[in-house]
């Protein structure tokens, strides 16, 4: 079974890649008929899937492996705690999970990319979402300590009142492209054409 | 039978060859079938990728017969490196063979209890068969029943995303919908998966199947979470067996959307606890589940459209949460998901709404929108050719000029009083 391809992708850090890699290969290998269940690099396969923000592959890839698997590989257990919190909903369990494993090279460098993409999207989410948080909340959200959260959201332009232990959010404006461009005119032409006919 | 093997290989060149050889190999069907067990050696000396026909005619014999748990194996790799490797201009001049080799490769891979086994190859044999990606065949449904078994939603979703516009068998257009709606609901794309139901149960039928009333507990339910309500209704387009019988027959679905329309979560707990068994059985107990759930989301939603703003506590009670932090990851969520816009506030503990703020002026939504004008003006064209093809029809032409007494001359001034076939 040549994985050389997904190892290639996790060289060149192509990590949304991975996901759709390993779901073709596997029905490849299926196909022929091979016993590759064995050999199969389940972990990545599932972390590839929560990188991309896929938990319901994710659930669907842990449903299917079967238990004698599950029982041998801790590595996999571990990947998939991430995905379980990640489906309960409990964004603070996240870090533990990715935090209380010893991963394999390999691994490890798809878990700490993940790591990195999850905090800048909590951080997106709490910009949006709240106008005042409080900086205990904002430690959890973020993975970070207290004071750590505190910097890294001064960073971003937030404010922080230390007596009330309260961040104040500012929200960064946001431009969004508004030039049209003449090759528009044809479809518009199109369009009227349709309308009149 | 080698006579056979040598004109096959002989004759597999071109397509006016081809042809010729279809006429012998037709000829020679029932001889196949009667020889059928001396028949595997002979697959050896064929080529799959060149005398695709040919190789058809032989597979479809050998498998023909009841197949032993030894030979399923090696049956189904013999299957499935022939779909990878036939040429498809061949085997579409025999495609009810292909399509009965193909449902018998899901039954030996299903025999087998290794439905991944089966994914790829009907993938590729439904491309192979296809006339165009618009056109159904009776392999769809049985791709779609081997990706639920195996779990591979995502790579089901592929062929979902395709728009159909011809169907062969009308019961293959009740089962792929079917199907399709279970894959995406398992995916939480509630929006198709309500599309795909609604075709199951709003579909012509002269007696309702029971394709229909599965679909249409499940169409119940996902049009609670998705919509936060059911139609009383059917639309008129709907059979009239449907619209008659669907409802009394699932009665248990039909209580708990009147009761998700009173709004009480408590109520909707219970009646959905008093009848946990029969959700059960039809498999549709975690649907409703999220169905229940689906209701905070609806009363936090209508709260948006009598306040500005809110305390965590208030939305607490009225929602029926058990605290105000409960209720902030409630919103939190929401407004993740996009289905609210709001802040949150934790230094007052209130809940500020807000308008939609998008004002459709960027680059990204003209593009949506232009697409979207695309597609129904290519739906536009295909529905005028339609028409005009029906309005050609006998059958329609008999009906309209019958019931011509019931409507305004202008509609029908192209029939002739007297229509007679």
């Amino acid at each position: 079974m040549d994985l050389s391809v997904v190892n290639e992708a996790l060289a060149s850090k192509s990590f949304d890649k991975i996901a759709d890699i390993c779901d073709s290969l596997m029905l490849q290998a299926a196909a022929e008929g091979v016993p590759f269940r064995d050999q199969w690099p389940f972990a990545l396969h599932l972390l590839a899937h929560i990188y991309v923000d896929d938990v319901n592959s994710a659930r669907f890839l842990w449903k299917s492996i079967p238990a004698t698997i599950k029982e041998s590989q801790p590595e996999l257990v571990a990947a998939w705690k991430i995905g379980q919190k990640l489906w309960t909903r409990d964004y603070a369990g996240v870090y533990e999970a990715i935090r209380g494993f010893d991963w394999t090279q390999q691994t490890q460098l798809l878990v700490a990319a993940f790591s990195e993409l999850y905090t800048t999207r909590m951080f997106a989410l709490l910009q949006s979402a709240y106008s005042t948080i409080s900086i205990q909340d904002a430690a959890q959200f973020l993975g970070m300590n207290e004071d750590d959260a505190t910097n890294y959201v001064l960073r971003q332009g937030w404010t922080v009142d230390p007596t009330s232990r309260m961040l104040t959010v500012t929200k960064q404006a946001i431009v969004k492209e508004q030039k049209l461009d003449p090759g528009k005119l044809q479809r518009l032409t199109e369009y009227v054409f349709h309308l009149e006919h | 039978m080698e006579g056979l093997v040598t004109q096959i290989q002989g004759l597999s060149g071109t397509a006016s060859d081809v042809l010729s050889l279809q006429n012998l190999l037709k000829q020679a069907d029932d001889s196949l079938h009667a020889e059928s067990t001396r028949l595997p050696p002979f697959l050896d000396q064929l080529d799959p990728s060149k005398h695709s026909l040919g190789y058809l005619y032989f597979l479809e014999a050998c498998t023909a017969g009841p197949v032993t748990q030894e030979q399923a194996s090696s049956f189904v790799l013999t299957i499935a490196r022939f779909i990878s490797s036939c040429v498809a201009e061949q085997i579409r001049l025999a495609p009810d063979k292909f399509i009965s080799v193909c449902k018998r490769f899901k039954d030996q891979v299903l025999l087998l209890e290794e439905p991944l086994r089966g994914v790829a190859p009907m993938l590729t044999a439904i491309r192979k068969l296809q006339l165009s990606s618009e056109h159904l065949t009776a392999l769809h449904p049985e791709f779609l029943l081997l990706c639920l078994l195996s779990k591979c939603y995502k790579t089901a979703l592929s062929i979902l995303d395709e728009d159909i516009f011809e169907v062969d068998q009308p019961r293959d257009l009740f089962l792929y919908c079917y199907y399709g709606g279970m894959i995406s609901i398992g995916q939480k794309q509630f929006r198709k998966a309500l599309e795909l139901l609604h075709n199951v149960v709003t579909a012509p039928m002269s007696t309702v199947n029971a394709i229909a009333v599965e679909a249409f507990k499940k169409y119940i339910l996902v049009s609670l979470i998705h919509h936060g309500q059911f139609p009383t209704n059917l639309p008129k387009y709907a059979s009239s067996g449907a619209q008659r019988n669907l409802k009394t027959l699932c009665q248990p679905y039909v209580e708990l959307a009147s009761s998700y329309s009173n709004g009480k979560i408590a109520d909707l707990e219970t009646y959905v606890e008093a009848n946990k068994d029969k959700f059960e059985s039809d498999n549709n107990l975690g649907l409703v589940k999220q169905a229940v759930s689906s209701m905070y989301k609806r009363n936090i939603q209508r709260l948006t459209q009598t306040y500005l703003t809110l305390s965590l506590q208030d939305i607490a009670n009225r929602v029926q949460l058990n605290s105000p932090k409960e209720a902030e990851m409630h919103v939190l969520q929401m407004i993740k998901d996009g289905e609210i816009y709001a802040t949150i506030n934790q230094k007052d503990g209130m809940v500020r709404f807000l308008e939609d703020p998008e004002q459709y002026k960027t680059c990204e939504m003209i593009e949506r929108i232009g697409s979207s004008i695309q597609r129904l003006m290519t739906v536009s064209k295909k529905l005028n050719v339609m028409d005009e093809l029906m309005s050609c029809d006998p059958l329609y032409l008999a009906k309209a000029g019958r019931e011509r007494q019931r409507f305004d001359f202008d509609d029908f001034d192209n029939v002739p009083p007297r229509y007679n076939i």
